[in-house]
């Protein structure tokens, strides 16, 4: 044991420090805890809102003020306003990498809502007691790092890849396949990443249905089919909706799918970003790019409150 | 209720759902340079990344960058969750409980280079520090979600209120019966913290500056020369930690009560 620390009165370190300023730290602490003043509540939450406002709020409204500032040579700011940087994106330069962002990631929302349904359907109405393990094992792969998945697809699809080796080898191919680099590799890697983000929403909106809902349309005398058309489905839209926008909206701004599992001619809005940032230099035209994605983010978060509002009434 | 042909597709969706993660556990103890064909068994990959230098510093900086940042989340998330569960204001429920998810929100995208701009315009030199901060935002959600939960449930049983009726006040209550009792979710949401730190690559990639070196932006270097079974091996490690952190998070939030 240390010397002196048996010399410490009750209450420990505390005691260490004098007397005035710790009677008048345990009182500010008593008030900050005692729920008594609105003040101390709305203190408590101080920290992590000056957190966030530091972190989140100011750099995202410098970037809406830099997307309207312009180029200086060498990668400069020159702090003019100007709106070029947005009639820039919407250049024949760069609206077919904006439609692609679009097509690649509306395709890949689709497609996630075609696979994801099924599941969340099973895992509202059949999983039983399993339920939590499926849940579990749907949110493995989208905590693992993205590019943990997308460097396991490159295994795969790459040239010398499992698929080319299974395919050729059982005698199906006698070339490879170059499926990489295309814009199937690259919707399949959003697809993959994505699924999580559609199958949840839907799962919590089908687990919501009544079952009575469907019992009494059985009693009424409608097959399994037309159950799920008549009642299942349309009960099911507000989730239908609220994953399309939650897979679409954060797939606009993906770039790592695109930068391993594609190549220059499939690259998105994100890439582009990043280029700008990264190597071009051109952080005014990079942050105009990046105000868009914003943009976009903002009308799908206004419908998806609306979906929530609707659901709440 | 049984379904066969749902069955039948669920197992083969979550077939497809770890095949990938699979293949590439599996070819890390593949014996072969290049090749996808099996040469049989070796942990050779695990034992080079053990003799690479820059692969444990990498470690080292992802392992102090996701301690400092879960440590910041967790202690801002507890005292803005207690403030909002056990002594909510009057005024701004509403707006705080959405304001302070507003992290999950935003693209990563976004935050990387905003930050970057941010960090750049106001002179602060990128490095270890501004990556911490950075990375603690991105938590603050999710020890926030974790911790007050919990809150919520230990605030129905009346546990402070029989504390204070003992003759405790609010301070002593807090430190004595509710901190102790809401520790399992705080550590949780620590480790939720920890995981998004050590797992983050899209806002670590653009706001690390040029000496800071995470686990992720080590990899996407790697990736970028090809593939190579090491990475394979480190995928693996990276798929690991990410398995026990999340499975020991979870089940501390199961038994609270221990």
């Amino acid at each position: 044991m240390p010397p002196g620390k048996d010399a410490l009165p009750p209450g420990g370190r505390w005691a260490r420090i004098s007397r005035p300023v710790r009677s008048k730290a345990k009182k500010f602490l008593a008030w900050l805890f005692s729920g008594k003043s609105e003040k101390a509540s709305h203190l408590l939450i101080l920290p992590a809102s000056f957190w966030l406002s530091f972190f989140l709020v100011i750099p995202i409204v410098l970037l809406l003020v830099l997307s309207l500032a312009q180029r200086g040579p060498y990668g400069t700011v020159i702090w003019h306003p100007t709106l070029d940087n947005f009639r820039r994106a919407f250049t024949p330069l760069y609206i077919p990498i904006v439609a692609r962002t679009l097509l690649y990631c509306g395709a890949a929302a689709v497609i996630c809502l075609l696979l994801g349904y099924p599941t969340a359907y099973f895992l509202s109405f059949y999983a039983g007691e399993w339920r939590d393990t499926f849940l579990i094992l749907l949110m493995i792969p989208f905590w693992t790092s993205a590019l943990v998945s997308i460097y396991s697809w490159i295994i795969i699809l790459g040239r010398d890849g499992l698929m080319n080796s299974v395919l050729t080898g059982i005698g199906l191919l006698h070339t490879p396949l170059d499926v990489l680099n295309t814009p199937f590799s690259v919707i399949l890697g959003l697809v993959y990443f994505y699924l999580p983000f559609m199958i949840l929403p839907l799962y919590s909106s089908l687990e919501k249905i009544p079952k009575q809902y469907m019992e009494a349309s059985y009693d009424l005398g409608a097959g399994a089919f037309q159950t799920f058309l008549k009642v299942t489905l349309p009960l099911s839209l507000p989730g239908v909706f609220a994953g399309f926008i939650l897979t679409f909206v954060p797939c606009l701004g993906d770039f790592l799918t695109a930068e391993f599992l594609g190549g220059p001619r499939t690259y998105l809005i994100g890439n582009l970003i990043e280029n700008q940032f990264l190597m071009a230099q051109d952080w005014p035209f990079g942050a105009a790019l990046t105000a868009v994605l914003l943009g976009a983010m903002l009308v799908g978060l206004y419908y998806y409150q609306k979906l929530e509002a609707a659901e709440i009434a | 209720m049984k379904n066969k042909w749902l069955s039948f597709y669920a197992a083969a969706f979550y077939a497809f759902l770890y095949m990938p993660l699979s293949v590439m556990f599996f070819f890390s103890f593949n014996n072969a340079r290049r090749n996808v064909l099996w040469r049989g068994f070796t942990f050779k990959w695990y034992g080079v990344l053990l003799h690479d230098a820059g692969l444990l510093g990498a470690l080292l900086t992802s392992l102090k960058i996701a301690i400092l940042s879960s440590l910041l989340a967790s202690a801002l998330g507890l005292l803005a969750s207690y403030a909002l569960v056990c002594r909510p204001p009057r005024f701004g429920r509403a707006f705080y409980s959405s304001w302070l998810n507003a992290p999950l929100l935003v693209p990563e995208i976004v935050m990387g280079v905003g930050l970057l701009s941010f960090f750049v315009r106001i002179g602060v030199p990128l490095n270890f520090w501004t990556l911490a901060c950075a990375h603690a935002m991105i938590a603050l959600p999710y020890t926030i979600g974790s911790i007050r939960a919990r809150l919520l449930s230990l605030k129905s049983s009346q546990l402070e209120e029989a504390a204070m009726d003992l003759g405790a006040d609010q301070w002593e209550a807090f430190i004595r019966v509710t901190l102790p009792l809401a520790k399992p979710a705080i550590v949780s949401g620590a480790l939720l913290a920890f995981t998004i730190s050590f797992e983050d690559f899209v806002t670590s990639f653009f706001i690390a500056g040029i000496g800071v070196v995470t686990m992720p932006i080590k990899v996407y270097s790697m990736m970028k020369f090809g593939v190579t079974p090491e990475i394979n091996a480190l995928s693996c490690c990276l798929l690991l930690t990410t398995l026990v952190f999340l499975l020991s998070a979870r089940m501390l939030r199961r038994t609270p009560n221990s």
